[in-house]
């Protein structure tokens, strides 16, 4: 039994990280904003990581599901609001909605791509956010371009006042709770034969496959589970925090990039990476764009370009070797 | 009953035959070497037999089954390992996650835990030898500890046929020698039929197979006990060519 809970060591640091910022944003008046901003990146390199980071194949249209996640809770809210007494029921249909488009659309997008393989895989996956959006916008589904909005609906199921706190407060702590729980996913599948699976593939797919791993099952296992909590992300940070949705927002290729440079700052693969690659990346981006207005981007490139150079495992891969045989290590994967 | 047939496989790549109607029978233990000259159509067999590649025509026959187009992965659990002639280990695993691997998803029952797994890589690694690397990333090891990584991997599969292909190039004779006998006395009590692919080391051959299969483009030209394929005028003729005219 207490093998079983050193097992879950590694967690410790992750959930310090998410305690840390909680109470900075918590306590410290004027944070909270930015503290919103942190979870968001954490949660959405912590999602990312279980597909990017454990197979190695590169989503360039993962933001579709999140997307599609937006889209599940938005059209649970704006459908179900008339009807009297749901409550806050609806919120937990719209992430049951939420859930189950973004592991439809990871099982259709899946089925056809994940059978090419590194940059083929990659190409294949760019089209799928734009190509969603052009569809909703062009078929005129769920209202098109002109997007949902669902202010007066939230109102109407929650009242004023406790819909703007989930707004301002509650939706971020759900974002917390979702980049937990990723975390611990991910956990899960590292020390079960998923992880090993995963490994093996990552690193040589044939011979995984003569060693026995149905590389396929475990592709799409991990590829669904990425795309789920993605879908939640999106559900939370995109359709609770702000109560709109438009398809050019959700559906784009921007989101995917951040969350390829988190993971790989942090270290792909790794399970405290998406903590610091998140931490990262947020923290620079949100001082660059206050005190150098216009040139964040032009020092944010090198200052990316720079650790990925001194780091290529990304800085928790470099803190792994270096805490190597130490009493760390138990705690740093 | 054999243990391994194959019926007249045939592989083309394109116009290219590079598997023409082999049929071979492999029994229960055996020690086979597969000898043949580069591009031979030796590393085609053995993909062939593992199941990287379907054979156009002919069949596979395995422990009685026929499994002639059965993905690779399910072959595995049948209790086929393999080798592979530029070592492919998982780099950034450790020596003992590469192994245990072979255990947890390569034995029949798959019902083997993670933890179970662990400690049969831990016994496995024992075996070759390696236990003082066995926290390294399997990247890091040396080309000869690699091979032996993957002999590891093979063997904690429990397999009961194991393919090597060119176990031993790039060795030293005198790490050959060891190797052939450390290979013979694992074969032996695991009773384990070993088929290993050799391009020109012999001495690996002549060391360890009871039998030898001499390929040549494609096509199997001698099958027939060590000693004898080896003096078979058609093998010395597909190494050093033809005789001088007298």
């Amino acid at each position: 039994m207490k093998k079983e809970i050193t097992k879950y060591y590694p967690l410790i640091p992750v959930f310090t990280a998410y305690l840390f910022l909680f109470l900075v944003g918590k306590n410290i008046s004027g944070m909270w904003q930015l503290v919103a901003m942190l979870l968001f990146y954490c949660a959405m390199g912590q999602a990312f990581n279980i597909f990017l980071g454990m197979t190695g194949y590169v989503d360039f249209g993962y933001v579709a599901f999140m997307g599609v996640g937006t889209y599940g809770m938005a059209l649970a809210i704006t459908n179900l609001a008339h009807i009297e007494g749901l409550g806050i029921g609806i919120i937990i249909i719209g992430f049951i909605l939420a859930l189950l488009m973004s592991t439809l659309l990871s099982m259709a997008v899946g089925a056809v791509a994940l059978r090419l393989r590194g940059a083929y895989f990659a190409i294949a996956t760019i089209g799928v956010n734009e190509g969603f959006r052009f569809l909703i916008e062009g078929a005129r589904i769920w209202n098109g371009s002109e997007g949902l909005i669902f202010t007066a609906q939230l109102n109407q199921i929650l009242g004023r006042e406790a819909a703007s706190s989930l707004m301002t407060y509650w939706a971020d702590i759900m974002v917390l709770f979702i980049a937990a729980l990723a975390a611990f996913v991910t956990l899960f599948y590292m020390r079960s034969k998923i992880g090993y699976a995963l490994t093996a593939l990552r690193e040589d797919e044939d011979a995984a496959k003569v060693m026995g791993i149905n590389v396929t099952k475990y592709k799409i296992t991990a590829f669904i589970t990425s795309a789920c909590f993605a879908g939640l992300v999106g559900a939370t940070s995109w359709a609770l925090k702000t109560p709109y949705v438009f398809p050019p927002e959700v559906f784009e290729i921007h989101y995917t990039i951040e969350a390829i440079i988190i993971v790989l700052l942090g270290g792909a693969g790794t399970l405290l990476g998406p903590v610091v690659g998140g931490l990262i990346y947020g923290i620079s981006k949100y001082y660059l764009s206050i005190f150098m207005p216009g040139f964040q981007l032009l020092i944010f490139a090198p200052i990316i370009i720079i650790i990925i150079v001194l780091f290529p495992e990304g800085v928790v891969g470099m803190l792994k070797s270096r805490t190597k045989g130490s009493v760390l290590a138990r705690f740093i994967i | 009953m054999s243990l391994l047939k194959l019926e007249n496989i045939t592989k083309r790549f394109g116009g290219l035959i590079a598997v023409n109607k082999v049929s071979l029978e492999i029994s229960k233990g055996e020690f086979v070497g597969i000898v043949g000259p580069n591009g031979s159509g030796k590393t085609t067999l053995f993909n062939v037999i593992s199941g990287v590649y379907f054979p156009e025509e002919g069949r596979v026959i395995f422990d009685g089954q026929d499994i002639t187009t059965l993905q690779p992965y399910k072959r595995a659990p049948l209790g086929i390992g393999r080798t592979f002639q530029i070592p492919r280990p998982f780099a950034s695993a450790t020596v003992r996650e590469n192994v245990a691997v072979g255990a947890m998803f390569g034995t029949l029952s798959g019902k083997v835990s993670v933890d179970e797994s662990l400690e049969i890589a831990d016994k496995t690694i024992e075996r070759v030898r390696l236990q003082e690397h066995k926290d390294k990333p399997a990247g890091a090891l040396t080309p000869v500890e690699k091979k032996l990584m993957e002999i590891a991997r093979a063997l904690a599969m429990k397999p009961k046929l194991l393919l090597m292909d060119e176990a031993m190039a790039g060795m030293h004779p005198n790490d050959i020698d060891q190797m052939v006998a450390f290979i013979k006395q694992i074969a032996v009590e695991e009773k384990i039929a070993i088929v290993s692919m050799v391009e020109h080391i012999m001495r690996a051959v002549v060391g360890m197979a009871e039998k030898v299969i001499v390929l040549h483009q494609g096509s199997k030209i001698v099958d027939a006990p060590t000693k004898e394929a080896l003096e078979d005028p058609k093998v010395v003729e597909v190494y050093l060519g033809h005789p001088p005219e007298e």
